[in-house]
């Protein structure tokens, strides 16, 4: 399946859970910033996923949304040190960290949840299944 | 008919309040599931009763304090009916002891049922109406011993006054997917459940301590029930709205 393929899936998707228009759903879209979605929307995405590619997303794989709760050995002054950088990277390899780099704060962590950061997610687990 | 098409589902259905609710969502066009765990031949009579007035009443056994029990309840009613719109969990029992005399089994049997029983079936039509339906009402039947309690009742007392915090829990979490979550707290309903206090008290002296000065029908409940599951609630949740003629306001006669 090409990303292109997948992104028509995800954004059918994401219009469903989040009652968005098609035109929204773009590979940038932040889920949380752009499409405002909320908690309960990751959770619903993640089961209409699962269901739309028939496969298994374990919890806080796609959305590691607690992904330090603040741990020093990762967070210093709100900010993300050089070790959660690499972690980061571990935890979410799909993820375009270029941004976040620039101002690793730790409440932007939120705005790697984007369209992209899913079809590329995607890509991989449907490439190992 | 405010509940038309609507499907509801009430545990404890065959008896009291449950029962009463049964009848008053029925009338108002839902087609209503009930639990009952022992009383058949009174759950026989409510689907009679409901069926002889122009409406759907289906009575499944089980028991709430069985985990499964939720699970297998909604099942059987998303396969029959497509869709649930309405869960009252109603279903509630008392181990009235002195809290010296109070065993770990009367503290579960009753946390287990009233609390327990009720996050189950949360739990159980939680996605349905959450995310397939976006829309839902739960109301949950408490007690206004959570806030006034009487002599006996820490198991009670306990079990009720988490019902209306889980009450207020689930209405933050599923108030965006227009899930409404409510309870009831009646205070002394003329039922099998509340004839040992008043045979305790005295009815008489009960009255006393009620402004209105008489005890609750099932059907004072049941109104605010079905008023809750209605168009006209579609504005309130997470709020625990007291049925007890002025009981809790705790006011001296005289």
């Amino acid at each position: 399946m090409s990303y292109d393929d997948i992104l028509a899936k995800v954004r059918t998707t994401l219009v469903d859970a989040l009652n968005v228009d098609d035109n929204e759903v773009t590979p940038t879209a932040r889920l949380k910033g752009d499409l405002n979605a909320e908690s309960i929307d990751f959770l619903d995405i993640v089961f209409r996923l699962e269901r739309q590619f028939n496969l298994k997303i374990p919890r806080e794989e796609l959305f590691p949304e607690s992904i330090f709760s603040g741990d020093p050995k990762f967070v210093n002054d709100g900010k993300v040190n050089a070790d959660g950088l690499i972690e980061l990277q571990t935890r979410m390899p799909y993820a375009d960290l270029s941004d976040f780099r620039k101002d690793p704060r730790l409440d932007k962590i939120e705005d790697l949840f984007t369209v992209d950061l899913i079809v590329r997610y995607l890509e991989s687990k449907v490439a190992n299944k | 008919m405010t509940l038309k098409d609507q499907v509801a589902i009430v545990t404890g259905g065959s008896r009291g309040i449950g029962r009463a609710i049964v009848v008053a969502l029925a009338r108002e066009g839902a087609k209503v599931a009930f639990v009952y765990r022992g009383s058949a031949d009174a759950a026989k009579a409510v689907e009679g009763d409901v069926a002889a007035a122009g409406g759907v009443a289906k009575a499944y056994q089980g028991d709430v304090v069985e985990p499964a029990t939720g699970d297998r309840v909604v099942e059987a009613v998303l396969a029959e009916w497509g869709r649930v719109d309405i869960l009252v969990n109603n279903a509630g029992v008392i181990r009235d002891k002195l809290f010296l005399q109070m065993e770990a089994e009367d503290w579960n049997a009753v946390i287990g049922t009233n609390l327990t029983g009720a996050f189950a079936f949360c739990k159980a039509v939680a996605r349905q109406m959450a995310f397939k339906q976006r829309s839902g009402r739960i109301i949950n039947v408490s007690s206004v011993a959570a806030e006034h309690v009487n002599v006996g009742q820490a198991n009670y007392a306990a079990s009720k006054g988490a019902l209306n915090s889980l009450t207020r829990a689930l209405a933050v979490d599923l108030g965006r997917r227009n899930v409404l979550v409510n309870a009831v707290a009646p205070g002394f309903i003329e039922t099998d459940m509340s004839q040992a206090v008043r045979n305790l008290a005295g009815e008489d002296n009960l009255k006393k301590l009620i402004p209105v000065r008489r005890l609750g029908k099932p059907e004072d409940v049941a109104a605010v029930v079905v008023f809750l599951a209605g168009p006209a609630a579609a504005y309130i949740t997470g709020q625990v709205i007291t049925v007890d003629g002025g009981l809790s306001l705790g006011a001296v006669s005289g």
